[in-house]
This record gives structure tokens, sequence and C-alpha cells, in this order.
């Protein structure tokens, strides 16, 4: 029976558990908040399934809350609820100082915010697991008699719910130093993925928030630099970019710029006496992960943690040792000098490379000068290829060992230079400490040629030399070129046509064996013509090369096919362990609200997936370099509108069957749904965030009809120009909607159906989305924070007083304004006589 | 002795008008020259004579002027002189150093023009006797290689090399240089990789480096192990296989860039319609100044790297942007007085423009389209020795090129374009192309329309049937790397298809006295055949299913030339005689194209017929065609994806013999001159010192 409860609450719980912020808490905080205190004692005693025991009520009730009805009674009294909360905040706040002696854990988080309450009782973290999910009744119940006794929030922030998200959102809204401090050590008990989504936050924290937040964030901040190169670079970029809004003379000599410095001066690189001098402490001052405890467990487990932390940077340290031997020999003292600047030094080249290319093609009148410059620059990079270099936007640790320069291009922008590049990485375990991959020759793309491709067998040239020398006459070709390159046309035809009846003509084969048969073949020229036009329609469809739009024709092609015949064409191809990414470099461009978009994005995405709304969106991940440059991780197998209506001079619908076939197949119908899920996801994100500037040219369209939104330029309180385009909520067109099947089509129903269930998950948890927002508007400068009501019209925006039968009203209103508004013609229009854009 | 005196008197009376005196360091050469030994009065001879300015006139003239038993007499005294000069290279003088490198240059060529005649050996033994010669040319070439490696003056790297040049090309014929076995034994390889590795010494010496290291490869190329054909043919490291395109670059675009000031300059102006109706002969005349010989050595190099190294088919397709340029630092500058080998130096003054890498109409370029704009001005006119030979090379190393791989990938690549702006000769009966309409295509469009051009323009009576069959040869190989990877260009087939027909009439029109000289049929088979492999595999590698009817269609257009060659060469195949085998080779060729003009023909006619329309519109017998394919039976021919790779032995053996000697002959003619205005260098360290 616990179980389920479990299982039924986290979600909801979660969200009542998290924020004691100012403004709309809902009411379920004000209720849940005090839940924990409310058992403290007993469960400090009890075992785990005796609290279940213990709290009769608890299952029935929440069952019922926890449909549809319990939610939206819970929304209805925020404001009541709010209150109630803050009430209690307070109360528990004055009474901490005083004492709360009765529970060992709190004492020392209160008293100096560095030491932590290791492992005082193994026996607690189940229990409170289990109290989250008391009924709320009860709660309320219990609420009075206990506030006074037990320091609730402590029991919060050890209980197994209290996730980042809530951690960010104490550390904000927080006063108290105490707790501030509390939670700085309390981030070293997160996973570092957890920790990371909210990177920007937290660094934005630092600069522009008071010196208490920023002594509490700093070091956990150190602990991680020291531990990641990537992490470093991040900091630092994030650091850099943040503090850019303030004034130049407080910039120079404020905090982040200072972190900023220090990092960048590899100070903080992992030496082994440095860890052990300060590590220790803030691993151990970090609180036992109670929330994973499970009884005595959490206890071995913490440790187990730290040394598994410490080992990991001490093998960063001996690798740099290593790798300093190597290239010099004996004094290992003088090279740790030496070493210091190298280790974050190659991708900060790498990256400034990349942006320096960015600013020389901007000097560049046209598309095609423009592409032809990119492509030799980037074949100057690769010279410098492979290193220790990798793109921070990928998932996984890897090393970049070549730029297939030929395929990269420059993407369409009126005055910036904007280009997207593919690179070939080897995957590996960390990129940090494994070694950097050998270099192969260009030349040597014959992946078949075995051993000698093997990176650990590099040959020396003298060795080569020597093997070579052995050859008698060099003018004997097959000696000196090595037979593979037209040797294939001529003696291995037959294996190849066997093999891949598909890659040749037919008649290939039947031109060897008529060789050996030497009988006459005949063939009828009507097969040659017809096999000719099959082929042609057979191939995928693709675009036009338009000097103009270079980039249409490389973004239609599927990933699957590039990755392949880049993998073909690459010298490292061959190794298992290949894989491509690719990579948009801006240069010129402020990417920190696409960075805030898409961590808006990423967290909707995980509500509707939480709540099963079958919404499809696809955040893309951002890189932050600086103010005005930055990275964006591309999205695959996608074209724009633009270029899908420009290319194929078809309607939208029409262009869907050409792709997926027609109405009734299976391949139409998915692609007609992806598209639904998505406009719906996507409305539903451009009305939430008010994204502006949405013409043809800013929406993907990808292989299996999902649309995409790209370029959050224009959000919140700033849309282009001011001129008062796009009053409508989201971008809806006819074609749209021909697309969905019509105005009276189920599949249109289907697209308002999911809109509403979208909104009323995304409102549930309101919370973690404004949040977001709000810690990112300290100290900033962007447009879209620009006048005083950019939160308060956000918060609107998700409607928390509506009921669900209003929602949906709502939502018809906002669809109906959207059909028939003529400002995104106008838009539309606007954007064609300006940019060019259908 | 007193004659040669008197030549030396009035050697340098004609000079220095008026001093009758002696130099000090005549009258130490003389003493060397008188049999005894110097040092018995002076001790310190050598030591002066080094300090001493070289007169390399005299010291020249004086060897050559000795006769056999003169020089047994003396040369225990030159050997000692050698000694001394090699020993004087290590010092750490300057002034020894560069009088030491002049006085062993002075040295070999003065032995070498005496004895013409005499043996290596003998030539060895009187430098430095046969004994000591092992010892000597060892010391002789570590010294030079730690020079040219060393931190040293640049003007003494340059001396160096100059040294080097100089040894190589004594003789006419290089393989017959004996002494150059030692240079083979004491490999100078690395030395040079390393100035053509180094941004700065390579624009100051690169020229001179990789014109001796294309002599230096072809030294014994096909008698014996070379160890520089060994070590060139695996070189990997891309900074020094990417300096030596670039130094060739370099020389082709400086070239490149001549041609067309001096045809804009004919072009411009007072005379343009003039010009343009006797183009031809004044752009003949504009060449007459630009000496396509000194790119000779330029080319063989540019051929020994692609034939020898495969990797460095990657620095053909390396793209130069202006920026790199701009950061080889202000070094054509000095590059210019010190590098005057050809008549031409490569003077890369617009290069070291600081400005370029803003301009933005400077296309990116790379060593590929260099050299295939460089081919375009060469093979405009094939009448000159040198010219012909350098059109031949030209297409040497395309063919090279087309039979590689990987540059056939990037030929072929896609999102690879370029504007190539060929030069075409100007001619009567067609327009010059306006160049900036040329649209940015793969840089196999490049290489099609070069050959396409080529074709198209030498049908002459003096026919280059070589370089006709070579042309043929690498489209075709081109076109089996389409079908093998299902290339499917978008070119202009047509133009194409129609200037192979054009050359076929060409050959049937002017039979007989192209017979007397040329296989034609040889020639005329391959054309039939490239026809053969678009009929055949056209499904493979064409760009629409249009483009196959209008191959139909263009044949079935010029059935008449198909005709009359089957007519030629049945009349030729069924006599007996030379020919027979050739001729009855194309008859079975044709066989396909005689099926396509025998099935359309008599449906065209009838469609006419029917119609009642005396002359079909292309569109209409494109219809003819469509409809009536399938009626159609072809004869798969064998063997038509397949050929011969290149391989210089034996075939082109012969031909590289002779380029080499016209090389080693220029170089040695420009290297003279320049040794002799060495008195800059010597006013540098006198200036130091």
């Amino acid at each position: 029976m616990g179980d389920t409860e479990l299982e039924l609450s986290p979600a909801r719980l979660e969200e009542l558990q998290k924020s004691p912020s100012t403004s709309s808490t809902s009411s379920t905080s004000s209720l849940s908040l005090p839940s924990s205190p409310s058992s403290g004692p007993r469960a400090l005693t009890s075992s785990s399934p005796s609290t279940s025991e213990g709290l009769p009520t608890s299952s029935p009730t929440l069952d019922v809350i926890s449909e549809g009805v319990g939610e939206l009674s819970l929304v209805i009294d925020t404001e009541m609820a709010k209150k109630a909360c803050q009430e209690v905040l307070q109360k528990v706040k004055f009474l901490k100082p005083d004492g709360e002696v009765s529970s060992a854990t709190s004492e020392p988080v209160l008293v100096n915010g560095t030491a932590h309450p290791e492992s005082t009782d193994g026996g607690k973290p189940p229990k409170i697991t289990a109290e989250e999910a008391e009924p709320v009744k009860s709660v309320r119940r219990r609420q009075k008699n206990n506030s006074s006794k037990q320091s609730w929030l402590l029991r919060l922030f050890e209980s197994k719910l209290f996730d980042i998200s809530m951690a960010i959102s104490y550390l904000y809204n927080s006063k108290e130093p105490g707790v501030q401090a509390y939670i700085g050590n309390r981030l070293f008990s997160f996973r570092n993925e957890e920790v990371d989504f909210y990177l920007p936050q937290l660094l934005n924290m630092y600069i522009h928030m008071d010196e208490d937040v920023g002594d509490a964030i700093k070091p956990y901040v150190v602990h991680r630099c020291r531990q990641s190169i990537n992490f470093s670079l991040q900091c630092a970029w994030l650091l850099g970019a943040y503090s850019s809004d303030m004034h130049i003379s407080t910039q120079r000599y404020s905090r982040g710029t200072k972190l900023r410095k220090l990092i960048l001066s590899d100070e903080l690189k992992p030496s082994s006496q440095r860890i052990r001098r300060e590590v220790p402490q803030p691993p151990p001052s970090c609180p036992p992960p109670l929330h994973h405890g499970q009884g005595m467990s959490e206890h071995s487990l913490s440790p187990s943690k730290r040394t598994h932390q410490r080992s990991k940077s001490d093998a960063t340290v001996s690798i740099s040792l290593s790798s300093n031997l190597k290239r010099t020999a004996s004094n290992p003292k003088v090279e740790t000098s030496q070493d210091e600047p190298v280790r974050l030094t190659p991708q900060r080249e790498f990256i400034k490379s990349l942006m320096g290319i960015g600013k020389r093609l901007a000097t560049l009148p046209t598309k095609e000068q423009k592409t032809q410059r990119l492509i030799s620059e980037l074949s100057l990079l690769n010279h410098k290829l492979p290193a220790r270099v990798w793109l921070p936007t990928a998932a996984f640790d890897h090393h970049v060992v070549r730029v297939p320069h030929t395929q990269a291009v420059v993407l369409n922008s009126k005055d910036k230079a904007p280009y997207l590049i593919y690179v070939e990485v080897l995957e590996c375990e960390n990129f940090e400490t494994s070694s950097v991959p050998v270099r192969i020759p260009e030349t040597r793309i014959r992946s078949t040629r075995s051993v000698e491709n093997l990176p650990d067998c590099g040959i020396t040239p003298d060795q080569r030399a020597s093997s070579f020398s052995t050859v008698p006459n060099y003018d004997n070709d097959d000696e000196a070129w090595s037979v593979d390159d037209i040797g294939e046309l001529q003696v291995e035809l037959p294996e190849i046509h066997t093999n891949s009846c598909d890659n040749i003509s037919q008649f290939s084969v039947d031109s060897i064996t008529s060789q050996e048969s030497k009988e006459p073949i005949f063939i009828a020229a009507g097969d040659i013509r017809r096999r000719l036009s099959e082929q042609l329609a057979h191939t995928p469809t693709t675009f036009r090369k338009d000097p103009e739009d270079p980039s249409a024709v490389a973004l239609k092609e599927p990933w699957e096919e590039k990755v392949r015949r880049i993998r073909e064409g690459s010298p490292y191809g061959h190794l298992p362990n290949w894989r491509l990414l690719s990579v948009i470099v801006k240069c010129g461009d402020d990417l920190r609200q696409e960075l805030l978009a898409y961590q808006v994005l990423k967290q909707l995405q995980i509500i509707w997936e939480q709540e099963r709304v079958p919404l499809w969106i696809k955040p893309y991940k951002i890189l932050v370099i600086s103010s005005d440059s930055g990275m964006i991780e591309p999205v695959v197998n996608a074209v724009s509108i633009h270029q899908v209506k420009k290319q194929s001079q078809l309607l939208l619908l029409d262009y869907f069957r050409q792709e997926h076939g027609n109405y009734t197949t299976e391949e139409f119908l998915t692609a007609q749904r992806n598209f639904v899920q998505s406009c719906a996801g996507y409305c539903l994100i451009c009305y939430l965030l008010q994204v502006k500037d949405r013409h043809n040219g800013n929406i993907l369209l990808d292989s299996e009809g999902h649309i995409i939104h790209i370029d959050f330029g224009f959000i919140l309180s700033s849309s282009p120009r001011n001129l008062g385009f796009e009053t409508s909520a989201f971008k809806l067109t006819s074609e749209f909607v021909d697309v969905m099947g019509g105005l009276d089509g189920d599949m249109f129903n289907y697209y308002k159906m999911l809109m509403l269930q979208g909104l009323i998950a995304a409102r549930k948890h309101m919370e973690k989305v404004i949040q977001i927002v709000e810690i990112m508007q300290q100290g900033s400068q962007l447009p879209c924070f620009h006048g005083s009501s950019t939160i308060r019209n956000l918060k609107e925006r998700f409607h928390m007083n509506l009921t669900e039968e209003q929602l949906q009203v709502l939502v018809e209103q906002m669809v109906d304004a959207s059909m028939r508004s003529i400002t995104t013609k106008l838009y539309d229009g606007f954007q064609y006589l300006t940019n060019g854009i259908m | 002795m007193a004659q040669t005196e008197k030549k030396t008197g009035l050697l340098r009376r004609t000079s220095s008008s008026k001093k009758p005196l002696k130099e000090k360091v005549v009258l130490m050469y003389e003493e060397i020259f008188a049999k005894e030994d110097p040092t018995k009065n002076n001790p310190r001879f050598w030591d002066e004579l080094f300090l001493m300015k070289v007169n390399l006139e005299y010291l020249e003239g004086k060897l050559e002027s000795l006769d056999g038993d003169e020089v047994m007499k003396v040369k225990d005294n030159i050997n000692s002189l050698f000694h001394h000069c090699v020993q004087a290279l290590s010092e750490e003088h300057q002034i020894k150093v560069v009088n030491a490198l002049q006085t062993l240059c002075a040295l070999f060529r003065g032995v070498h023009q005496k004895n013409k005649s005499a043996t290596g050996f003998d030539i060895i033994n009187m430098l430095m006797g046969f004994d000591k010669a092992e010892l000597r040319m060892k010391e002789l070439m570590e010294s030079l290689d730690s020079l040219l490696c060393g931190d040293g003056s640049e003007s003494l790297k340059s001396l160096c090399l100059k040294l080097l040049l100089c040894l190589v090309t004594v003789t006419d014929n290089i393989s017959q240089n004996t002494i150059l076995e030692y240079v083979m034994i004491n490999s100078i390889f690395e030395a040079i990789l390393q100035i053509l590795s180094d941004v700065s010494s390579r624009s100051q010496h690169g020229y001179d480096a990789v014109v001796l290291l294309a002599l230096l490869v072809n030294y014994r190329k096909y008698e014996s192990v070379n160890p520089y054909i060994v070590k060139l043919s695996i070189v990997d490291d891309e900074p020094t296989l990417d300096g030596m395109g670039m130094v060739i670059h370099h020389a082709l675009t400086d070239y490149n860039r001549q041609y067309k000031d001096k045809e804009e300059e004919n072009q411009g102006g007072f005379f343009s319609t003039l010009t343009s109706m006797v183009g031809s002969m004044f752009i003949a005349d504009a060449d007459e100044k630009l000496s396509v010989q000194t790119n000779e050595a330029i080319l063989l190099a540019l051929y020994e790297a692609v034939h020898l190294n495969r990797n460095f088919i990657t620095v053909l397709a390396q793209s130069h942007p202006d920026i790199d340029m701009s950061a080889t630092p202000a070094a054509p500058v000095p590059a210019s007085p010190t590098t005057p080998l050809g008549t031409t130096p490569p003077s890369l003054d617009m290069m070291n423009n600081p400005e370029l890498p803003l301009d933005p109409n400077l296309q990116t370029s790379n060593l590929l389209i260099t050299f295939l704009k460089y081919s375009s001005i060469i093979m405009q006119d094939t009448k000159d020795e040198h010219r012909l030979n350098s059109a031949r090379l030209c297409l040497i190393i395309l063919t090279c090129i087309a039979e590689d791989q990987y540059a056939d990938a990037f030929l072929h690549d896609d999102n690879m374009n370029f504007r190539v702006n060929l030069h075409r000769m100007p001619m009567r009966h067609r327009k010059k192309a306006a160049d900036k309409n040329v649209p940015s295509r793969p840089l196999v469009c490049a290489v099609l329309d070069l050959m396409v051009e080529f074709i198209v323009t030498h049908m002459m009576k003096e026919f280059p049937m070589d370089l006709y069959v070579r042309c043929i040869q690498i489209i075709h190989k081109l076109i089996c790397y389409q079908k093998k990877c299902r290339v499917r260009l978008h070119y202009t087939w047509r133009d194409f298809w129609s200037a192979l027909i054009n050359l076929l009439k060409f050959l049937l029109s002017n039979e007989t006295i192209l017979l007397a000289k040329h296989n034609i049929f040889q020639l005329a088979l391959q054309v039939v055949n490239l026809f053969n492999m678009f009929i055949t595999y056209g499904d493979t590698f064409l760009p629409t299913p249009s483009s196959y009817d209008e191959l139909y269609y263009e044949i079935i257009r010029m059935h008449q030339v198909f005709d009359n060659l089957y007519c030629m060469v049945l009349r030729v195949s069924t006599n007996a005689g030379q020919w027979k085998e050739p001729a009855s080779k194309v008859t079975h060729a044709l066989v396909n194209v005689r099926a396509i003009i025998n099935h359309f023909n008599p449906k065209i006619e009838s469609y006419a017929a029917v119609n009642h329309i005396s002359q079909l519109s292309e569109d209409q017998v494109l219809e003819v065609v469509r409809s009536n394919y399938d009626t159609l039976t072809l004869k798969l021919q064998d063997g038509l994806d397949q050929f011969e790779r290149y391989s210089e032995q034996p075939k082109e053996a012969g031909f590289f013999k002779e380029l080499v000697r016209s090389i080693s002959l220029n170089v040695r003619k420009n290297v003279s001159l320049s040794t002799m205005s060495q008195d800059l260098l010597l006013k540098e360290f006198s200036s130091i010192s």
C-alpha cells in the first residue's frame, strides 16, 4: 500500500514541497511543508513499516486527492495557502537559532553552515519518504502541534523529495545565511548532471546576488572546477557572459569576474596536495545523502562516494604527470608548472579558432565566398586535430579527431555568419584522462586496410622507411602507390558488385562474367533508361543546390545517410567508437536568451513527460561562450518550413504527402500525429514564453513530421522592433490546420485537447518554470526582461485561477484568435518583403 | 700559364677598365695552380684565402683552361683547396663560409666544364682524390646540412642551396653526375624538408629547395634505388607537404598572374579590336617573355610529389585562405633578391599585401585550381617544344590525379564548389566567355572543361596525338570513377559529346595525313568507347533520364560521322596492313552506336512521314527516342570500365630524361648568373664582421 502511495504522489508532492517562495506558492506547499515536522519525533524512533501503519488515513485520502479534482482544489486556495506557508516559515526561522536541540542533525547546519550532520540517525530517511506521502488532511491536522518543536524545513531538506529544483529555489528565496550555506553544502550531494542543468542560475546568483549566496555557492563551484575541465570552462564562459551586463567599472572587480579569472588562470587544477587539503572539506560537509539512504546503507554510501571523487581527481593528476613525463624527461616539478596552462588551453584555443572563423566570415559579402572560406579555414583547423578538445554540446565524452570540412555550411543570416559544422569524434571513457587518438592522414581513407590504421601501432617514419627501402625499384607503381585506390576499379569489381547489388549497376556484374563466358550479352536500351529514372526516383528527395541557401541541401540529407557518407570518407571511420556530431557556431549573437528558452523547454518537456501528456518538443542544447558568441546543437533531419516551401513549391500538406505518402498510409498518419503533437507543444511554448518573430524560417520541419521552433531571440517582454505585430498567442496558419486535417477533423480536436492537457500539467508545476526565468532576471539587461512585469505576466499566463473548464475555453479562444489573426499572415508578408522568407 | 694570365688580364680590363693590377686573391689562386704547396711560403695561406673575396671568373676560367696533364700536376693543390673549402664551412667566421661555398661552386663548375668527356671518377679524383673522396663529401654534406638546418644567416642558407643546385646541374645528364652518388649516401633530404616546413625559410628558399628536390629525385631514377624517391614517397608530415604545395602554388600563381596582366595589356585600349582579330599572334608574342621553361622544374616537382607521395594528394585540395598568406611574415621581400633562380623569380608581393585578407573579391584557391589554370594557359599553344613538354607534363599530372581515389573524391565533392576561370584560346568562331559567369561547381567540371577545351582547340595539322590520347584517358578515368561511385555529375554533357564527335570528324577528314604519323585508330577507339560507357552504363552516372535521351539525340544527329567512321575502319580492316588490327577493334566498338542509329533513323523518318513534317524539332526527335527504347537491343562490351594504370617506366622514361636535361640546363644557366651577383651577400657579411 505504501508503495502505491509513493508512486502516485511524488510528482505532486514534489511540487507541494517545493517552494516557500514569495508570491504564488501553491496551496499544497503550505500543506505539505508541515508534514515532515509533524511526524518528526516519532519518525526518529519508529521503523519504516510502522510509519505507514501509524498513519492509517493516508492512502485512501491520497487516492482521492491525487485525481484531477484534488489538484484543482489545491490550486484554488493559493493565496490562503501561501500566507499560511509563509507564516509557518517565519516561525520556524525564528525558532531555529533558539535551539532545536532535540535533533543532532540540525545543529551543525544552523550554527556554522559548513560542518555537517554526519550520520546522526540511520533510521530517518525511509521514514521521511514515507511521510511525504501523507495525506494532506492529516498533515494539516498535525501542523499546529508540532511546528514549534521540529525544524520541518530541515526535514524537508533532508527528505528524498528535496531535489535540485527546490534547492535552487530555497537558495534564491531564502534570506537566511544559514539556509543558504546549508544548501550550498547540500549541492554536493546531488548528481552532477542535475546541478549542471541549473548552472546558469547558480552562477547568475553568484554574480548578482549578495555575499551570502555567493559564499554558499562558491565551494561547490570550485570543487567541481577542480574535477572537470569541461565544468571549469562552462563556468568561465557563463560567468563572463552573465557579468557582461554589469557596468564596466563594477564588472572588473565583481565576484564573478574574479572567479572567472581564477578558473581561467587554472589555479583550480586538481593537484593531489590541494585536493587533500581542501577538498576533504566540501565532501564531508555535504549532508549525508539521506535521500539515497536505505537504513544503515546511507552511512557507507557517503564515504564511498567521496573516495570515488578523490580517486578520480587523483587519476587526473597522475595522467597529467605522465603526459609530462612523456613530453620531456626527468624533472616532474618543472613540468607541473608547464602543465598548468595546458589543461584548459587546447579547448579554449579550439573554441577561439571556431569563433575567429565566424568573425572573418562575416566580412565576406556573398554566401558562396563565405562557404568557400569556411571550408578552407576548417581544413586548416584539421591540421591541429586530433587534440584534447571536445564539443561541449555532446552528451558523451569524446575527442574531436577531424572536421569534415567540405560538409560545413554557412547558415542563412543577413549580417552575421553562423555556420554549421560536422565534427568527427572518437568516444572515450573520459576526455581528460583518455589518451588523445593518433592522427591518421587524410589519404588513408580505405579503412579496410587493416593493421596500418590501428591507433596503437603508430608506425614511425623510420620504421616505414626501412620497410620501404627493401623494395628494389620505386617506379614500380604498384609499390609506390598502394594498389587499392584504382586497383579496386579494375580487380576487385566482381566482389564489390556481388556484395552490394544495390550500389552498382547490374551490368557491371555482367561485364565481368561476360569476360569469362565470352558469349555476347545483350541488353535492352529501355532497361537502362528505366533503371536510370527509377534510381533517380528512389533516391530520397533532395533539395536543389542554391548558392544563396547552401544549408538547405546539407540539412535535407537524412542524418543517418550523412553519417554513413562521412564515415566512409573519413580516415577514422573504421574505428568502432567513431561518432559524428554537429554544431552551429554563432558569432556575434547573444545566446543567453536561447539558453533560457532551452532551460524552460527542457523543464516543460520533463513536466509533460512526468504527467504523461504526449506533447512533443525538442529543446536543443545551447552553449553560451560569451555575451555575443556561443554554440548550438543543431536539430538533425530538419529543414525550415521556408526552405521546404521554397524548394518544393508545394503547400505544406502536399509536401507531407510527397514525403510520407497519401492520407491513409500509416506513414502519413504517423507524421500527421507527430505534427499535431509538436504543434500543440510549441503553441504552448510560444504562448507561455511569448515567443515572437515566428516566421517560416524559424520553424523547422523534421523528417518525421514534427515541427521545431528555433530562434528564441524574442521572448517574454521583447518583440522584434516592437512593431506590435504578432499579437496572436501563437502561430497557427491555415496550412498548419490543413496538415492536421482541417478544422473539423479529429486531429484538430486532439490538438486542442493536447494543448489543454499540456497547460494543466504546466501550471501544476509552474514554480519550476518560473524559477528558471526569475533567477536569470537578476542583474540582467536582456531584452526579454525588459520592463518590470515580465515575471508577473509570465505567471498570469499560467492562469492559476481558472478552472479546467475555463482553461478549455481559453485554449479554444487562443486557437480561434490565432487562426483568425491577420497579423500572422501580415507578419509572414512582412518577413517576405524584408528578408525574403516565404 | 702565360696565356691564361693574358686572358685574365683581358678580362679584367674589360670589366674594371683601369686596374691592371692583380687582385690579391688572383695571386693566391696562381699559387694554387703552381704545383707547389702554397703553405710552404705562407703557413696561413688557407686562412687568408677564405678571407678574400672570391674571383669566380678567374677560378673557373683557370680550371677550364687546364689540360689533362696540367691538372694531374696541380691535383694535390686542388684536392687541398677542396679540403680546406670543406673545412672552412664549419668556421665561425661567416665571410669564410661564404667564400668557401663560392669557391666550391667554382671548383665544381670549372672542373666539369673542362672535362665534359671525362668520366665521373676522373672528376672526383681531380677534386678530392679517390682515397679521400668519400670522407670529404661526407664532411661537405654534413656541413651543408647543418648550415641549412641551423639558425644561421638566411643568405648563407641560400648560398648552400645554390651550391647544391650548382653541383646537381653540372652535367647535362644528371644521371652521369657521379658525385651525386655521395649526395645519395649523405642525404640532405631532411634539410630540404625542414626548409619547406618552416614558414619563413620556405618563403625564402622554398623555390630552390623544391627544384633541388625534383632534380635529386631524378638522379638515376630507373637504374638504382634513389633514397630521395624512397623518402619522398613516405613523407606524411602535413606542414611539410603543405609547404611544398605552397611553393609550387606560388610559382604557378605568379605565372598565371603575369600571363593575365600581359593578356589584359594586349587586349585593352587602342588595339583592342585589332587584337581580337589576330589575338593569338599577340598572345604568342607575349608568351615569349613569360618563359615556360622556368616552370618546368616546378611542374616536375609537382609531378614527383603527386606521383610518389600519396599524402600529397590532400595538399592539392588544401585551400589557401588569405590569412595563411599573411601569416608568412614579410618573407617574400628579402626573398626576391635571393631567389633569382629563374628569369621570373616568384615575386610574392601581392601575396604579401596585408590588406588581402579582407579583400572579398579574392577567391579562395587551392593548388589544384591554380594548376588547372596554369595548364589551361600552357595548353593553348603547344607549338614550341618546351610548351609541348609542359603541356604533356600537365596531362601526366592530371592522369595521376584522376587515378587517385582520394583525389577523385574531392574532385567530385558536391560541397567543394569553385569558380575556376580557365583560359580559353581566343578563336574567331567563338566569343570569349565572360569570366565572371563561370558557375561554382565541383572541381571535376573544371578538369572536364579543360579537357574539352583542349580537344576542340588542337585539331591541327601538327596533331598532338600523344596529348589527345592522354586527354581522353583522363576523361575515361574520371568517368570510371563516376560509374563506380555513382556520382551523378551535373555537367554539360552535350557539349562534351559534341566535342568528341567533332574530334572523330577531324580524324576522318584528315585520315591520310594523320595516318602517316599516328595510329589514329587507337584514339578513335578510345573516343567510341567513351560513348559506349555512356550508352551502356549511363544509368549509373548520368544526372537525369533526359540526359540519356540527349545522348541518343546527339548520336542520331551526328550519325553521319559515325557512319563515315564505320566505313573507314571497315575499309582499313579488310585490307591487310599494319592498321588492320586496330581498325577492326574500332568496328567492333561501333556496334552499339550503329545499332542506335539504325534503330532510330527509320523510326524518325516514319514519324516525319506520318506527321508530314520535313524537319523534326529536337523535342520531336526526343519523343521518338523515348518511345522506341524498348525495341532496341544493345550489346554489352567488355572492359569498358577498366583502364591501364599510369606507369612512368618504361613508356615515359625517355620523356622525363629529356625533361630533366632541359631543366638542368636552365637551372645551371640561372644559378651561374645569380652566383656572380653575390656581392650583395658579401657586403652583408663584411658589414657585420
